[in-house]
């Protein structure tokens, strides 16, 4: 299997011209995307005198580190410190994220590769549930949460994240491509599921599961929680940041930092995650 | 045999029971966090809900708070209208994009994993926080109003394509419509292109070596493996891009709804827009599945 084709080295009839419309369009697309970063980046780094300024500049001249000093002060002042609000949010995000990945996939995998009875009531029930809107099941979601009395713990964020059914849709979809024939054969072998789960499943679809990843962790990362967390204590980052920020004009500077601090920490784990999304099938040597 | 035949543990049986197993930490949360809220915001749907110092009372109104959303209510009838438009308006486009976008970000060139991250970034942009933020900055509140898209406005276009009468005026609109949305459309195709671009990278090279051998074409390899083998991830992204464009937190009858139950007329009427907007996507889920499941391509 480590043999490789010499063809496959050859490059496919590809022209300069070709190269360069593609270039184009990517730069184009990528401007559109990047712009919005830019200009926060950009705001972060203002001093206030050139927020204000009008016309509004999109990029910055003179740029201090005023504006996070000015959120650091504030954060210092606040009588939950910062770090229990972080290791909120942390938890939050890791347990959340970790279960919801293990338990849509064990779910997805036999609902995508075994049958049996209810299956398919079962993957149109979360099919539909992917299309109810969640702000509407709000208030009987909390009736549940006031009944088992998660209402104001951090649980309350975690175990729902869980059963987020767009990851399992996902999941399944991806399951669904794999071959019967490799699970077959390592039936035949006398793999146990748990085992045809953790040594071929798993890896075959690692791009789907670091994706929902990505998902999962910016959804919660951005989660502010008020709906259920009511101490202050418990509260994870987002809701303090946006606190701070909701001050007003005169805050514009540290809103602008918030913002910019709110999406580095997504925007730095893709980066590190998606140059694992390009190991697959091709190269962990199943095949 | 056939008595016993419920309580041998078959090879068959065994695989049922560790299906069950294996869902069911799903299952148990799914109906806890979904099917009991959703039953239940039904059930509010067909009564007056009224807040007493107990909690609350329901009072049995059949389906006058459909009625209501639908014929008194002014609002629900035409964000209804809009939003569907407008997603059938931007989901070829999205499809389009997101699966050009994953097919370019998937071949080798300098500053992939740059441009790969560059394209993601939308998906955090959507998160709900940054949009709040988004309206609480001063700054941004002002370029908004600044009409800042002004280059790629429909309006030179729209002269241009009336003048020329090459296509008819239906044709017209849907393409300055699409014009208009361009940068709606990329900033919301980031998990599409993730999806594709994971799609793309789990069909094994030897496939493509094996047409190669043959003697195929770039181009035909591309319509004879990589779009068959893609496919049913097209219709996973459809349901993905429909659902998200038409339940995100931004989305005008989303915000509606979510208006009525809080502050407007109350959460009967709010559940009752809820669910003929529920029952709407969900019919139009289904046709769409009905026309493209044929073209599906399963990998046996």
């Amino acid at each position: 299997m480590k043999l490789k084709f010499s063809i496959r080295k050859k490059r496919i009839s590809r022209s300069a011209g070709g190269d360069f419309a593609n270039f184009v369009f990517i730069l184009i697309s990528a401007a559109f995307m990047a712009l919005p970063l830019v200009l926060i980046t950009c705001n972060a780094l203002k001093p206030l005198s050139e927020l204000f300024i009008f016309p509004p500049r999109f990029y910055v001249r003179y740029p201090t580190l005023d504006n996070f000093r000015d959120l650091i002060i504030l954060m210092s002042e606040s009588w939950v410190p910062f770090s229990r609000y972080l290791a909120n949010s942390l938890s939050v995000v890791i347990l959340g994220t970790g279960g919801h990945v293990i338990i849509a996939s064990l779910g997805a995998f036999v609902v995508s590769k075994y049958d049996f009875p209810g299956k398919k009531f079962f993957s149109a029930m979360v099919l539909l549930s992917l299309m109810f809107a969640p702000q509407v099941t709000r208030i009987p979601t909390y009736m549940i949460m006031a009944k088992i009395g998660w209402v104001n713990t951090l649980t309350s964020l975690i175990i729902p994240a869980w059963q987020y059914s767009l990851g399992f849709y996902l999941m399944s979809k991806f399951m669904g491509q794999i071959p019967d024939a490799i699970l077959e054969a390592a039936t035949i072998d006398g793999a146990s599921k748990w085992r045809i789960f953790w040594s071929i499943v798993m890896p075959y679809v690692k791009p789907a599961w670091l994706t929902l990843i990505i998902l999962s962790f910016q959804m919660l990362w951005a989660d502010t929680g008020s709906f259920y967390i009511y101490s202050e204590a418990i509260k994870p980052l987002p809701n303090a940041l946006f606190q701070i920020a909701a001050g007003g004009i005169a805050r514009t500077g540290i809103n602008a930092v918030v913002m910019f601090l709110m999406m580095l920490v997504p925007v730095t784990l893709f980066l590190f995650n998606q140059s694992k999304i390009v190991e697959t099938m091709g190269t962990s040597g199943i095949d | 045999m056939k008595l016993n035949k419920r309580f041998r543990v078959t090879v068959e049986n065994r695989g049922k029971i560790g299906g069950y197993l294996f869902t069911l930490p799903f299952v148990v949360g799914f109906i806890l966090f979904f099917l009991y809220p959703f039953v239940q915001s039904i059930i509010f749907s067909l009564n007056k809900l009224s807040l007493t110092t107990e909690g609350y009372e329901l009072e049995f109104v059949r389906f006058d708070n459909y009625y209501y959303s639908i014929f008194t209510n002014t609002e629900f009838n035409q964000a209804f209208v809009e939003t569907i438009t407008e997603m059938v308006i931007d989901l070829p486009l999205i499809l389009a994009f997101s699966f050009f976008a994953a097919i370019l970000l998937n071949q080798k060139f300098k500053g992939r994993a740059l441009a790969r991250v560059i394209f993601f970034l939308p998906v955090i942009y959507s998160a709900g926080v940054v949009l709040k933020m988004e309206q609480n900055d001063f700054v941004t509140q002002l370029m908004k109003e600044s009409n800042i898209n002004f280059m790629f406005s429909g309006e030179a276009l729209q002269v241009l394509l009336k003048q020329t009468k090459f296509l008819p005026d239906a044709m017209i609109t849907y393409v300055l419509k699409a014009v208009d949305n361009i940068p709606v459309i990329i900033r919301s195709s980031g998990i599409q292109i993730l999806v594709f671009l994971a799609g793309l990278q789990s069909i094994p090279v030897s496939v493509y070596e094996a047409a190669e051998v043959e003697g195929a074409s770039g181009w035909e390899s591309f319509w004879l493996i990589t779009l068959p083998m893609i496919s049913p991830l097209i219709l996973t992204n459809i349901v993905y891009t429909v659902v998200d464009k038409l339940t995100r937190a931004d989305n005008e009858l989303v915000l509606l709804i979510k208006d009525t139950a809080f502050t407007g007329r109350g959460y009967g009427v709010s559940t009752a827009m809820a669910t003929m907007y529920f029952a709407a996507i969900a019919v139009i889920l289904g046709i769409i599945f009905k026309v493209f499941s044929r073209y599906v391509f399963y990998r046996e």
